[in-house]
């Protein structure tokens, strides 16, 4: 039995707790009375999870089975999320292999020909074929990679892409073509947080940028409370719109599934378990990957945190009709993170871990640690805030001014022009956007390296722009002084440092809440 | 190299401190609710009475704790003489204050009562881990049972049938004041169905020379007092709770005899003035003061008033 998350008040028993920061992590003694948000205990992952996908395919939410929909001679795409889902990356099997092998099964016993597979990666980056062929598997790989029918979707190839229509509310709705012009459209997805899934999967990602903009700019965000909450989100109200028009126009299959909370193989699993019931065994490990860290190089480092795999275990499997299949979806998702908290605190301290959805096998880059902290970690919530408004936010992560020029080069050029001039979410996105979304170069490098499209650290820094509306201060912990100064911020050694710093705004003696985070969790905040 | 080992250092520190190393590790007070609950197991400690392990005892108790425990406290043992008058086995049913409580008892016992008896022992406390109840049941002959209400594990019973006496702190648990707490009724409930005499022990001074929390006697060799009582029968028309009520009066009246004198107490039987044992009822630190005060003077009593 699992046990559900709570939030514990630092007492003079309580033993320092596990900070991530970056690739590594250290061990913090919060100030007396700070809260700490513990997630529910992973639950138990199914055992059978062929059986539960065949039933899941076979008695479908509001929809007819699977087999039903398939015929000889149809146009058959199977969509999925791309490699920005799980965080960690699933130790294989990955479900979302083990979900297209069962449809292209049923699809072959139908006698169903035309059949191509899409990574559903937007404006990502493309995904390598050894990516590829890890979340769909060998079979897969092998039957569709070498035709040609297993491809990386691209926004930005005006021939393979379909304007569908407009939203009521006038939105584009353009997506890829081969998708919107099949008979049907099977999207597999893996629903990591309360953020993924439903209408976000298909209206989103394999939408152009003339379709993203109208729900991916700094006003939607700013007015998303929060995006983890899909029905204060506009985020998702937008993408509601669209996917309803693309339901309209086309059958669309979904078929969504949950993870448990399960995101540390051993020997690291001791960050998953709760401070003070580390085993002596636990504690040795804690102190031997200290210092194992303190003195590997850099690169072995990065090599260690990016190979490990998280052997998730899966608990639930929906398909059918996209609304009805994603709220089962979300209630599972909550079933594993929700945890009850009461009021909001003066300032919040987040972790920021080695890892977001978009440096899998790469660098997570200032953009995107700030993107994690005041983006993802920050809208963590239902109801209000963690913090209160004007409150402080208080991170932990390096903050090395270090970019990957395969995977980020507009994140280089945006660090150093467009946050030199303006870090106001809005200010820029007038200014700048455009060029960087029409710049040929990142469109070249977008469609034919890996690198992702020029206008995405746009969009990782709008994630942020509710966080940096709400809050008065944010400071972070260790980092690199220069590369926080140049995102409007400031960086202090120590919490008591940030503490000292942020007493401006909150006061010397303030609440603090720290989200123990990951493994992931949705706080339900009850102001 | 310098900023590795001063780091592992600083690292090591803080785990030894934040994990308490050496010590019983302890909940968040927001986090006990959630704590699992363990499964109860009974810690098998047949082992711990044949013959290898009541050899490495004898040594550990004779050689090791009698002289250290000595080492540290002035013991001064009272009523021993009862024993004379029973035969083995008897439940020896004593007050509970401090870790001290055990030792000083057993290391007044005479030796072929030592050797043939053994301590019930709190099965969440000290068979937690295998370490400390191996520990316990090799050096003090303990048996756990349980005292949160789980089903009393038969090892008591079956000690009784093969002839060993028993120690039983009928509270439960140390005091959290010096002062003696409720008595439950385990002991009344084994000298009844087993037909076995009780016999009222008491300690003083014990919490005074090592409270609760207290991981070592205090310096200074405090006194410690511990009195055997005359041993009690339940009577055939009495239930286990009327026989555990009497077991209270006579632990009461021998802590009365031991501050007192026994005519003292036999008056106060009398008169039905016998101090109760859990202590006056005024404010808690009135109550902890009042034990943290040694049974008697810590010089070594004089046969010759010193020349004034």
């Amino acid at each position: 039995m699992s046990r559900p998350g709570f939030v514990l008040e630092v007492d003079d028993r309580t033993p320092p707790l596990v900070v991530h920061e970056g690739e590594g992590f250290r061990l913090e003694q919060f100030p007396l009375g700070t809260r700490v948000i513990y997630a529910p205990e992973s639950l138990p992952g199914i055992d059978d999870v062929e059986a539960v996908i065949t039933k899941a395919l076979l008695e479908p939410e509001d929809s007819e089975p699977l087999p039903a929909l398939l015929q000889p001679g149809m146009r058959l795409t199977i969509a999925f999320d791309d490699i920005s889902l799980p965080l960690p990356p699933m130790r294989g099997p990955d479900v979302r292999q083990r979900i297209i092998e069962q449809v292209l099964t049923y699809a072959a016993d139908a006698g169903v020909d035309d059949v191509e597979l899409i990574s559903a990666n937007a404006l990502h980056r493309r995904l390598t074929a050894a990516e590829l062929k890890a979340i769909v598997g060998e079979r897969v790989f092998r039957s569709f990679f070498p035709q040609g029918k297993l491809t990386n979707h691209d926004a930005e190839d005006r021939a393979n892409l379909l304007h569908v229509g407009l939203t009521e509310d006038g939105e584009d709705v353009e997506i890829n073509r081969r998708a919107a012009e099949s008979d049907l459209l099977v999207y597999v997805n893996i629903n990591l947080v309360a953020m993924d899934g439903g209408h976000k999967s298909v209206p989103i990602g394999l939408a152009s940028y003339k379709s993203l903009r109208h729900h991916h700019n700094s006003k939607t965000m700013l007015r998303s409370h929060s995006f983890m909450d899909h029905e204060k989100s506009h985020l998702h109200h937008s993408a509601k719109r669209m996917g309803r028009m693309l339901a309209d126009h086309l059958r669309i299959f979904t078929i969504e599934t949950t993870l448990n909370n399960d995101v540390f193989p051993a020997p690291y699993d001791f960050l998953l378990k709760r401070e003070w019931e580390w085993s002596l065994r636990d504690q040795a490990t804690v102190l031997g990957a200290r210092r194992a860290l303190s003195v590997a190089p850099g690169k072995l480092r990065h090599k260690v945190f990016q190979g490990l795999r998280a052997p998730y275990g899966v608990t639930g499997v929906h398909a059918g009709e996209t609304e009805a299949v994603h709220a089962k979806t979300l209630a599972n998702v909550h079933r594993q993170q929700r945890v009850d908290v009461e009021g909001q605190s003066d300032v919040l301290v987040l972790g920021v871990p080695y890892l977001g959805p978009y440096n899998v096998n790469s660098v997570m880059n200032p953009i995107l640690a700030t993107c994690m902290g005041l983006g993802y970690f920050f809208n963590s919530y239902r109801g209000s805030p963690v913090v209160r408004r004007g409150g402080a936010v208080i991170l932990y992560h390096p903050v090395e001014p270090v970019f990957s020029q395969l995977h980020h080069p507009s994140y280089v050029d945006f660090f150093e022009e467009v946050l030199a001039e303006s870090t106001d979410p809005a200010v820029i996105e007038a200014k700048y956007e455009e060029a960087y979304a029409t710049d040929p170069w990142y469109v070249h490098l977008y469609r034919t390296s890996h690198a992702y499209h020029g206008v995405h650290p746009f969009y990782m820094w709008y994630w942020a722009a509710h966080a940096m509306d709400h809050v008065g201060d944010v400071v972070w912990v260790g980092a690199d002084r220069s590369a926080v100064q140049r995102m409007g911020f400031r960086a202090a050694s120590t919490l008591a440092d940030a503490l000292e710093m942020v007493s401006g705004t909150v006061g010397r003696s303030p609440s603090i809440s720290y989200l123990h985070n990951p493994p992931h969790l949705l706080a339900d905040v009850h102001a | 190299m310098n900023n590795l080992v001063r780091g592992g250092v600083d690292d090591v520190r803080l785990v030894a401190r934040g994990w308490r190393w050496g010590r019983r590790p302890l909940v968040p007070r927001s986090a006990e609710p959630y704590v699992p609950v363990k499964e109860q197991t009974v810690f098998p400690t047949a082992w711990s009475r044949r013959p290898a392990a009541r050899a490495v005892r004898e040594v550990v108790q004779t050689a090791g704790l009698a002289p250290l425990f000595r080492s540290q406290v002035r013991p001064h043992v009272e009523g021993l003489d009862v024993l004379d008058r029973v035969e083995p086995p008897v439940l020896f049913v004593a007050n509970h204050a401090s870790h001290l409580d055990t030792p000083l008892l057993l290391c007044s016992l005479p030796t072929p009562w030592r050797r043939t008896t053994a301590v019930a022992a709190a099965a969440d406390y000290f068979f937690d881990t295998w370490w400390r109840a191996v520990g316990s049941a090799l050096a003090f002959n303990t048996f756990p049972i349980e005292r949160r209400g789980g089903a009393l594990s038969a090892t008591p019973g079956d000690l009784l049938r093969e002839g060993w006496s028993l120690v039983v702190f009928p509270e439960g648990t140390r005091s959290s004041d010096g002062w003696v707490g409720t008595f439950r009724g385990g002991a009344a409930r084994l000298a009844t169905e087993y037909g076995v005499p009780v016999v009222p022990v008491v300690h003083r001074g014990t919490f005074a020379a090592m409270p609760r929390g207290q991981g070592w006697p205090s310096p200074g060799r405090k006194p410690v007092t511990v009195r055997f009582g005359e041993p009690l029968r339940a009577r055939d028309d009495e239930t286990a709770s009327e026989f555990g009520v009497r077991i209270r009066a006579a632990v009461a009246t021998l802590l009365d005899e031991d501050a007192t004198t026994w005519w003292e107490a036999r008056c106060r039987i009398a008169n039905e003035t016998t101090p109760d044992p859990a202590g006056p009822r005024v404010a808690q630190w009135r109550r902890v003061w009042a034990q943290s005060q040694s049974p008697m003077s810590t010089t070594r009593p004089r046969a010759w008033h010193p020349l004034r």
